[in-house]
């Protein structure tokens, strides 16, 4: 129960979803929190659960694309907690839905799901990076979508920020390689969370995975470090034996 | 107050690097590197991402991790008018700070003991004067978090030489991960962690300190050759202690990691842990002990930092060292050049 006693992780999209799992199973663990969302009333919801388990919390309302809003999450997290051993990269959008095609949508909506989902966790990652390599110990982990390495009609804007998510994670693992800071992304797989009601509101909700089924394979990344840099959650889980 | 005597001539202005490295066009470890040799009383010239030529093996390479603070913050007076708070010295929700215009040239604005300040919707009350430094105002700040308060509505202090305002970012190091100073610890800016992990592969170590600096000016050419004195907060963890004492050769990367690790020195030099507040100036009647060489930006031979290196150059071969980064066209201040005094 304690894989992740004496750890700080800052966590981004904390207030629902796979992000609000993530901090309820980081802070059963043990670790300290900084979680951030751009929703102040959600957000304070899940620091006051994640406070009920008895986990020490930071709740920022920031919102990841804002260069202003980024520097307070991270100075506040740093002053606050001394460090940080583990990011998750988990905020991000879809951008306008339904889903548009390439075609149909809005050149600012498309930089917009660039900025969330791609600038922000480089940003982010860069930010709170140097602390870890001071100290020689951390781990990033960016949530990615199958989005990233499949085609899907719709799914443009958002496919695109992953698989270049995907590509960042490549390359600052292998920069950071023998430095004893670990860069890995996740792919989740489908989970009935509101981002994917609002993306395929047809999706029978009962043969999705719930995010609390998920988050373990982020507690055993967090606690264990990375076995490589792309993982799909369900066989990083069943590799484990989970 | 200690009284400098400087026969140095001023400053072409010219010289004074308006912005960063790579909004110059080079990589910010690209910036020139002057290297004082004391023992063979020699100047020459390199490049910062040569570092490692004249590093060696079981040297000790000493950062400060503190990150600087958006620490100009935007204060509206009851009169309606905006000024520009500058903390120097933070503790438990009272500020000493400058008060001064919210924009260029940011001159002196005196404030009234017992008037009240709004910080976005926080409420400040101004004490008074802080006796020993006049310029500074004793302030109480009416926040739980008074650092989510300059993080707010702050913005970085800006010299007269930087035309333009820069983002925050551009004021941090690589390694930046302790929030507290005022203005950026800027010796190490150069620094890219391509550099930094050569150097450990070369052997070289690599060890933090926390010195959250306060202001360099307060914004009056007068005052400020009086060199005042104010404390500020460092912290040494026992792994950099340890590593200190171990080392071959510390080299501090600026002034600020002098001051820490001197004021965590025994008078044999050796280095205990500690987090405190610090006023200790070192100069030629307090030399360093536990600090072997210098890296630094160069700064003023008016700035107060000119006496600290004193006390590691003889004053002729540090003479001829500043004359030749003017005349090979040197850039000075946060942005600029550096030197390395080995």
């Amino acid at each position: 129960m304690n894989q992740l006693q004496g750890k700080v992780a800052l966590i981004t999209g904390a207030s629902k979803g796979l992000g609000q799992a993530i901090a309820l199973a980081f802070a059963r663990e043990g670790a300290a929190l900084a979680l951030c969302a751009r929703g102040e009333l959600a957000l304070h919801t899940v620091a006051t659960e994640c406070r009920l388990l008895g986990a020490e919390v930071l709740a920022v309302p920031a919102d990841v694309a804002n260069p202003a809003d980024r520097e307070r999450l991270v100075s506040l997290t740093l002053a606050r907690f001394g460090g940080v051993d583990v990011l998750v990269n988990n905020a991000s959008t879809l951008g306008p839905t339904p889903l548009p095609l390439l075609t149909d949508t809005d050149p600012e909506a498309f930089e917009d799901v660039i900025r969330v989902n791609l600038v922000a966790p480089f940003l982010l990652s860069r930010s709170v990076v140097g602390g870890m390599l001071l100290r020689g110990s951390g781990i990033v982990i960016n949530v990615s979508s199958d989005a990233a390495v499949n085609g899907y009609p719709g799914w443009g804007a958002y496919s695109a920020a992953k698989a270049g998510l995907d590509g960042l994670t490549r390359v600052w693992a292998a920069e950071l390689a023998g430095s004893g800071v670990t860069v890995a992304s996740v792919d989740p797989g489908d989970m009935d969370t509101e981002m994917h009601r609002a993306a395929l509101p047809d999706d029978d909700p009962a043969a999705l995975a719930r995010p609390e089924q998920v988050a373990p394979a982020f507690v055993l990344l967090a606690a264990g470090g990375a076995p490589g840099s792309r993982l799909e959650a369900r066989e990083f889980m069943e590799k484990v034996g989970r | 107050m200690i009284a400098v005597e400087t026969e140095f001539p001023l400053l072409p202005a010219g010289l004074r690097a308006p912005r960063p490295a790579e909004r110059r066009g080079i990589r910010r470890d690209h910036v020139r590197l002057l290297v004082i040799d004391r023992e063979t009383e020699t100047v020459h010239h390199s490049s910062f991402d040569r570092l490692g030529d004249v590093l060696r093996p079981g040297d000790l390479l000493v950062v400060n991790s503190s990150r600087v603070l958006p620490a100009g913050v935007r204060a509206v007076r009851a009169s309606g008018q905006v000024i520009q708070l500058r903390p120097c010295v933070r503790r438990d929700g009272s500020w000493d700070a400058l008060s001064v215009q919210a924009g260029p040239p940011f001159e002196n604005i005196p404030l009234a003991g017992g008037e009240t300040l709004r910080i976005g919707e926080t409420a400040v009350l101004v004490v008074g004067r802080r006796p020993d430094i006049p310029l500074l105002w004793r302030l109480r700040v009416e926040s739980a978090c008074d650092l989510d308060l300059i993080l707010r509505h702050g913005e970085p202090i800006r010299y007269s030489y930087v035309p333009e305002p820069l983002p925050l970012d551009a004021y941090q190091t690589v390694y930046a991960s302790k929030p507290g100073s005022a203005e950026a610890p800027s010796a190490g800016r150069p620094f890219t962690w391509e550099l930094l992990s050569a150097l450990r592969r070369q052997g070289v170590g690599l060890a933090e300190v926390v010195l959250h600096t306060g202001l360099s000016s307060f914004q009056d050419d007068d005052f400020d050759e009086e060199h005042h004195l104010f404390e500020e907060w460092f912290e040494v963890g026992p792994e950099t202690a340890r590593a200190v004492n171990d080392a071959g050769r510390v080299v501090a990367v600026g002034t600020t990691v002098v001051r820490a690790l001197e004021s965590a020195a025994t008078w044999e030099g050796r280095v205990l842990p500690a987090q405190s507040w610090t006023r200790l100036a070192i100069g030629r009647e307090r030399p360093p002990r536990a600090v072997g060489a210098l890296l630094t930006g160069l700064h003023e031979p008016q700035a107060s930092h000119f006496d600290l290196l004193r006390a590691f150059v003889r004053e002729p071969l540090l003479r001829r060292a500043y004359a030749e980064a003017v005349e090979q066209g040197y850039l000075w201040h946060e942005f600029g050049d550096s030197a390395l005094i080995i």
